[in-house]
C-alpha cells in the first residue's frame, strides 16, 4: 500500500497532473472512443491548435485561450474582459494546476463557451489537456 | 495608534463589510455603512464567495447590492456579462445563501427607481460618487473598466474605500 502510494506521487510529478486528473482524462478517453472511431489517443499537436487558434466567441468577438492565458504557459496571463492576472497554467509552472477535477471541468466549460460559443468534445478537452501538461 | 489598530482589526473580522470614510479625517467617521458582522458557520461559505466570485475581479463585497440583484446575478450565471461562470449546483446555492444574508437592505445607495440593479457601477449612490472621474482615467490599460475597484482602491479587497487609499495609476491620488 505504502508502495502505491509513494508511486502515485511519483506518476503524479512525472504527468505534471494529480492521480484523480490522469483518472479524468482516462474516462474523457473511453467516451472519445464512443464518439470517434478513429480515435488513437490524445494529441498535444491537436491541443496546441484548439488553445492557440482564434475563433469567434460567445460575445461575437474573436477570442483565443490565449486571449487570457498568453502563449507561454508558464508566464502569468491577464483576463482580457476584465484585467485581472491569471496565475501560470503550466504545471510545471505552477503545481497547483490541474489537481482537481472539480476546477478543471469547471474551466474547460466555461473556457470553451467563452472561446468556441460551445462546450468542447471529449477528444477536444483531453487534446487540450495532453498540451497543457507538456507546457 | 492603539484605537487604530483595534479598528483595523475589527475590520479585518468583519469580511463581508464595507467600510466608508465619508471624508478622511481620522476613524471617529468611520462608519460599517453596508455591512454586519460574520458568523462563525458562515465563514466557509465567505472564503468559497472569495475564491468563486473572485476569479475573475475582485470579489465584490455583497453589501454594495440588494437581495433582488444578487439574485438576479445568480440565476444569470451562464450568460455573466457575456461570459460563462457557471459553477455546480451547491457552490452556487451557497453562494446565493452568503449574499442574501450578506445583501444590503440600504435603498437609499442601490435604489434603481424598481429597476434590478446588476452593476454596482450604474448604482446612483457609486455613480453620485465617482462623478469626477474622467473617461481617460478608466479606459486606460492599467484600469480597463470602473469595475476595476482594486485598480484604485488599493485596499478594496479588505472592504475599505477611504479616500487616502486611493491611487489611479498615472493621476496619482486623490486629495
Ligand atoms: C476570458 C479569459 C479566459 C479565456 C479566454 C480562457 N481562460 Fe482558461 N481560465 C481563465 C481563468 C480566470 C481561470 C482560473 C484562474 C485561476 O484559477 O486563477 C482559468 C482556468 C483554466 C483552467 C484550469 C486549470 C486548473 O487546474 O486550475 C484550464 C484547464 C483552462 N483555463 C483552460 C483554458 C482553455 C483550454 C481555454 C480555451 C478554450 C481557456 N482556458 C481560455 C480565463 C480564461
Ligand atoms: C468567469 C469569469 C467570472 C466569474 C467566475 C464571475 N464574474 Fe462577475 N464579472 C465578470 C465579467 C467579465 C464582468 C464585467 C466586467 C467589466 O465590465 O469590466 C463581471 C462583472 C460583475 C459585476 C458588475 C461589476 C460592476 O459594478 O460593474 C458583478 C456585481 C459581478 N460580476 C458579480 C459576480 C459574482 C457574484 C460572481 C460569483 C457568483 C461572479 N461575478 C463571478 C466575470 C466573472
Ligand atoms: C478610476 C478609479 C476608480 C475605480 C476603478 C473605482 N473607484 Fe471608487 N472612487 C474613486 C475615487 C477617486 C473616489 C473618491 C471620489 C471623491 O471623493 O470625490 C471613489 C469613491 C468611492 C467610494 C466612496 C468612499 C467614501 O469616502 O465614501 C466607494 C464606496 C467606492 N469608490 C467604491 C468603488 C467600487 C466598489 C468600485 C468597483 C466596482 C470602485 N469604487 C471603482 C476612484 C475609483
Amino acid at each position: 500500500m505504502k508502495y502505491l502510494t509513494i508511486l502515485l506521487i511519483g506518476s503524479m510529478s512525472l504527468m505534471g497532473a494529480s492521480t484523480e486528473v490522469v483518472q479524468y482524462m482516462n474516462e474523457l478517453s473511453s467516451v472519445a472512443k464512443t464518439e470517434n472511431k478513429s480515435f488513437a489517443g490524445f494529441d498535444a499537436a491537436r491541443g496546441k491548435e484548439i488553445f492557440t487558434s482564434t475563433h469567434t466567441g460567445k460575445q461575437g468577438k474573436p477570442i483565443s485561450c490565449t486571449s487570457c492565458h498568453t502563449t507561454n504557459l508558464s508566464n502569468y496571463g491577464k483576463n482580457s474582459l476584465t484585467g485581472k492576472v491569471i496565475e501560470p497554467l503550466s504545471p510545471k509552472a505552477n503545481p497547483q494546476r490541474l489537481t482537481s477535477v472539480k476546477e478543471v471541468t469547471k474551466w474547460l466549460k466555461r473556457n470553451f463557451v467563452d472561446v468556441y460559443a460551445r462546450e468542447g468534445t471529449a477528444q477536444e478537452k483531453g487534446d487540450v489537456l495532453t498540451y497543457i501538461i507538456k507546457n | 495608534m492603539k484605537i487604530f489598530l483595534n479598528i483595523s482589526l475589527a475590520a479585518a473580522l468583519f469580511v463581508g463589510g464595507v467600510y466608508l470614510y465619508a471624508d478622511d479625517d481620522e476613524m471617529e467617521h468611520a462608519r460599517p455603512a453596508y455591512s454586519k458582522p460574520l458568523s462563525k458557520q458562515d465563514q466557509a461559505s465567505a472564503a468559497l464567495y472569495k475564491k468563486e466570485c473572485g476569479a475573475c475581479h475582485m470579489a465584490y463585497q455583497a453589501g454594495f447590492l440588494p437581495k433582488r440583484s444578487w439574485d438576479k446575478t445568480m440565476k444569470g450565471l451562464d450568460n455573466h456579462f457575456g461570459t460563462d461562470a457557471t459553477m455546480d449546483a451547491a457552490d452556487t446555492k451557497t453562494i446565493q445563501n452568503y449574499l442574501m444574508t450578506y445583501a444590503s437592505k440600504n435603498d437609499r445607495i442601490t435604489d434603481m427607481k424598481g429597476a434590478v440593479a446588476l452593476r454596482i457601477s450604474q448604482t446612483p449612490h457609486f455613480v453620485k460618487e465617482h462623478r469626477e472621474i474622467t473617461q481617460k482615467m478608466i479606459t486606460q490599460p492599467e484600469v480597463k473598466s470602473i469595475a476595476n475597484c482594486t485598480a484604485c482602491h488599493t485596499k478594496a479587497e479588505t472592504g475599505s474605500y477611504r479616500e487616502r487609499e486611493i491611487h489611479i495609476p498615472n493621476y496619482g491620488r486623490w486629495e
